[in-house]
């Protein structure tokens, strides 16, 4: 990151801060400001093409925009003391706050078409052809994959057809790699996160907003000194794990894994 | 005559036996369905043990998105959390580490880590050891 600084590139990774700024109002509660640019780099790994990947990414990305902007809000964050005098956190010292996250975002999600164009700290969503993973719902339905992940800051896949059946699974996906959980609870079927197949609608709900502003905002304390980008997530030797494990049966064309 | 007063004797020691039996059996029919219905009541749900990871604000000081298992402060990161053994877990999260900050005069006095029922307890340590594992969106 410091080479790319001495270069003068511009910084690169799932989440770049610039511009942040703390306001602490003596009494608990922080306000951050800050431009945020969040990138999803689609990684078209399928065997006979993926004709409408261009729009799907465009729907996810216009999706993953609105349910970010306005940044959000969340009580009883325990962080280190800000400092107010000194623009700087106290690492000595830990402290519970509210903070209001006013942020300014910019989503982009591009394709990709090889492994040298990922770098470690990236998010990354593969698109291939069929993901074998079985697992057991909270109900004892025995369900087949039609996305897959391991969670924050992970890679994530889709199966091709099936992102084609329901555009909103590229969008679900990358949720859950900044840090959303599924639900199964038969009372919030309206959620986004609500992954099985009785789905009502697409909300994400302010505590899952709060939620997701804490994991961008992970490393505050560096990204207040500085422009900042995401730490390294180790993405392409992720990515190969990933992929490649035998219990997730995922296929997708080798020959484009390079 | 002899043959049937020891028969009727032993049809009338036989009976409560059968009786008890059916009892007992009837008893532990119940006691399995009190104890499935205790059980019952500690339902896992990924959403709302990360509900409570969130609110105690652990991913603040244990780092998620970290490949290491400690970081240089020698915390250990979340990952670090998940790979220890469950019970050790319990004991580093609820007692030698947190127990001053959590209490109501500590530094984390508004969190609820001190509140917690051991429902809430069981399903934080298993949202943490899960942590890093598969998470699927079913076909549709």
């Amino acid at each position: 990151m410091r080479f790319a600084m001495l270069q003068n590139q511009p910084l690169t990774g799932g989440i770049v801060a610039k511009n942040l700024r703390i306001s602490d109002n003596g009494n608990g509660e922080l306000s951050l400001y800050g431009d945020f640019t969040i990138t999803l780099k689609v990684l078209d790994l399928t065997t006979n093409g993926a004709p409408n990947l261009n729009s799907l990414m465009t729907f996810t990305q216009q999706v993953i925009s609105n349910k970010l902007r306005g940044g959000g809000y969340k009580s009883g964050v325990s962080i280190h003391k800000y400092n107010e005098n000194q623009k700087a956190f106290n690492k000595n010292k830990i402290w519970s706050y509210s903070i209001r996250y006013n942020f300014n975002f910019m989503v982009n999600v591009i394709q990709i078409n090889m492994l040298s164009q990922l770098k470690g700290n990236d998010f990354v969503l593969a698109v291939v052809d069929t993901i074998g993973h079985q697992f057991t719902d909270q109900y004892g339905q025995i369900q087949g994959s039609a996305g897959l992940t391991q969670g924050a800051g992970w890679p994530a896949a889709v199966s091709y057809n099936s992102w084609l059946r329901n555009k909103y699974f590229g969008a679900h996906e990358f949720f859950h790699t900044l840090d959303l959980n599924d639900i199964e609870d038969g009372n919030k079927k309206n959620r986004l996160m609500y992954h099985l197949s009785d789905n009502s609608g697409h909300v994400i709900s302010d505590a899952e907003k709060g939620d997701m502003m804490q994991y961008i905002v992970g490393n505050i304390n560096d990204m207040a000194k500085k422009e900042y980008s995401n730490i390294n997530l180790n993405t392409v030797s992720r990515v190969r794990i990933f992929l490649n494990k035998s219990i997730y049966a995922i296929k997708y064309n080798k020959a484009k894994f390079r | 005559m002899v043959l049937n007063i020891t028969k009727l004797s032993l049809g009338s020691l036989l009976m409560p036996m059968i009786i008890s039996c059916n009892n007992q059996s009837e008893h532990n029919a119940n006691a399995v369905i009190v104890n499935k219905k205790l059980k019952d009541t500690c339902k896992y749900q990924a959403y709302d043990a990360h509900q409570i990871i969130s609110n105690l604000s652990c991913k603040s000081c244990h780092l998620s998105p970290d490949i290491e298992i400690e970081d240089d402060r020698g915390w250990p990161t979340f990952r670090g959390l998940a790979n220890m053994d469950s019970l050790k877990l319990v004991d580093y999260v609820f007692t030698k580490k947190h127990q001053d900050s959590y209490s109501k005069n500590g530094a984390f006095k508004t969190n609820i880590m001190d509140t917690l029922n051991d429902c809430q307890i069981k399903s934080v340590i298993r949202y943490i050891k899960d942590s890093g594992r598969d998470i699927a969106v079913p076909t549709q």
